[in-house]
């Protein structure tokens, strides 16, 4: 009697599971850090709304703390109607359970969006924090000035933390037609990330999904259709690439435990469009 | 292997090390004549002067803090852009990009712009969408425009500008903005060659 109801239990949570939600590639280890990461977000489409409401499910199996933000937050205007429509709304759930988002600033971002609470920038165009081994530097590749590069060098010079990720918005390499790689950027910037063990780069602009094979060791990903779409603009032959997705708006979960940094891409729909792990290579 | 070791451990610091000594010499300024050097210290004084008095109208907007509301940030821009524009109603084209400023900076740019490998760069710019931009001193930037990127290799060339005014492109026009009002301080009609 007893067996029977359990058995019932376990069927009928089971059920309940939206049937994506079942689809996790994470290992979910203790103690490790969780977040998402979203690009070009700001269009308050229904497909921002649906992205938004598919990560919330994703977070009742996968309980992360944070999501970083590519840029592009806000498209057109930025009047409080438009925080509310582009931003407060598409992702009402996640806020209203108190995950907590990390802005950098895109081609169609104005620069006071660093005071607004919720992009939690501390009105700074460009920034750091830390969550438990892991340093996250946004930057803002719109401006990417001299005093930019000098605070980057300076704070990298001194971080100990295991891992280290850069996020911000115009892709160092991208194979997307488009808009593609910066090389501008990449001048200036990848020299640093070498020079002080930078693992992993998280960008948008490119309104599409790509997973860039290690570049110089660095692990680089453009994560561009939070809200925005451009099918068909990548390039399926690119040697650039070691996976790509243009085919419906996405969002990304990452998992770093010790050594070990898990991600999955996942569609709108829930489908996993790319998932693997990448090893921290000790400097 | 021990020895195959030790040779990769030399190997990636020589390519550090040419890595970012190539990384100086792309953000090294081009050489500046002393008459280039005195047109660049006019042009700092006069965004200095644009600082001071644009800081001091800021004292007059509504505070804004860090962790702002979106009701907050639109009342400080507009407070601000009201009184920035009221404050330089006489304010025109060519008033900070004076004419032996803008010889400098058309001469970085043609520097920076020239060779088959930086049509990318040109492409870059002019993709933007402008739309909407109406080039006109002491006016904003339109809000439902997007910014052309500013190429990091041309920032480390230009003359240096405080925190608070940004250099910006539209088509070949280059800009001098209020980096929070977004108000157009000067801008260089066809800078880009």
């Amino acid at each position: 009697m007893r067996r029977n109801f359990l058995l019932t239990l376990l069927i009928s949570a089971i059920l309940l599971i939206p049937a994506s939600a079942q689809r996790l590639t994470l290992p979910m280890k203790d103690g490790s850090v969780r977040f998402a990461v979203i690009g070009d977000t700001g269009s308050g489409s229904d497909k921002q709304r649906e992205v938004g409401e598919m990560m919330a499910q994703y977070r009742g199996v996968f309980e992360f703390e944070f999501v970083l933000m590519m840029g592009d937050n806000l498209y057109g205007g930025e009047a409080p109607k438009d925080f509310e429509k582009k931003f407060s709304e598409p992702y009402k759930a996640l806020l209203d359970n108190k995950v907590k988002f990390y802005a950098t600033l895109g081609n169609h971002d104005q620069s006071l969006q660093i005071n607004y609470a919720n992009f939690n920038m501390n009105g700074k165009e460009y920034y750091r924090f830390k969550k438990g081994n892991v340093a996250f530097y946004s930057l803002n590749s719109n401006y990417m000035d001299k005093k930019q590069v000098e605070w980057l060098e300076s704070e990298l010079s001194k971080d100990t933390s295991d891992w280290k990720v850069c996020f911000f918005h115009h892709p160092p390499y991208s194979s997307a037609k488009k808009h593609g790689s910066d090389p501008q950027l990449r001048e200036v910037v990848e020299p640093i990330f070498i020079k002080y063990g930078v693992n992993v780069v998280l960008t948008g602009h490119d309104h599409v999904y790509e997973r860039i094979k290690p570049q110089k060791g660095i692990y680089y990903f453009v994560s561009g259709a939070g809200g925005q779409l451009r099918a068909g603009d990548v390039k399926e032959t690119s040697a650039l690439v070691e996976k790509s997705y243009d085919r419906d708006n996405h969002f990304m979960l990452f998992e770093v435990a010790g050594d070990q940094m898990y991600f999955q891409a996942i569609s709108r729909t829930g489908e996993t469009i790319d998932s693997g792990v990448i090893a921290r290579v000790k400097h | 292997m021990k020895k195959r070791k030790y040779l990769s451990v030399v190997v990636c610091a020589l390519l550090a090390t040419t890595a970012l000594a190539q990384n100086k010499s792309a953000l090294a300024p081009p050489p500046i004549s002393p008459a280039d050097k005195a047109a660049i210290q006019t042009f700092e004084k006069q965004v200095n002067d644009y600082i001071n008095l644009r800081n001091k109208l800021r004292e007059n907007a509504p505070k804004l803090s860090k962790d702002s509301t979106p009701e907050q940030i639109h009342a400080y821009r507009t407070a601000l852009e009201q009184s920035l524009r009221s404050a330089r109603a006489n304010a025109k084209r060519g008033d900070l990009f004076r004419p032996e400023t803008a010889d400098y900076i058309r001469r970085t740019l043609k520097l920076e712009f020239q060779g088959k490998d930086r049509q990318q760069l040109r492409d870059t710019i002019f993709e933007t969408e402008t739309q909407g931009v109406v080039l006109r001193v002491n006016y904003p930037y339109a809000q439902s425009a997007e910014f052309s990127e500013m190429p990091a290799t041309l920032l480390a060339k230009l003359p240096q500008l405080p925190k608070e005014v940004r250099y910006r492109f539209v088509g070949r026009n280059m800009l001098l903005v209020d980096r929070e009002s977004n108000v157009i301080i000067d801008y260089m009609p066809d800078a880009l060659p």
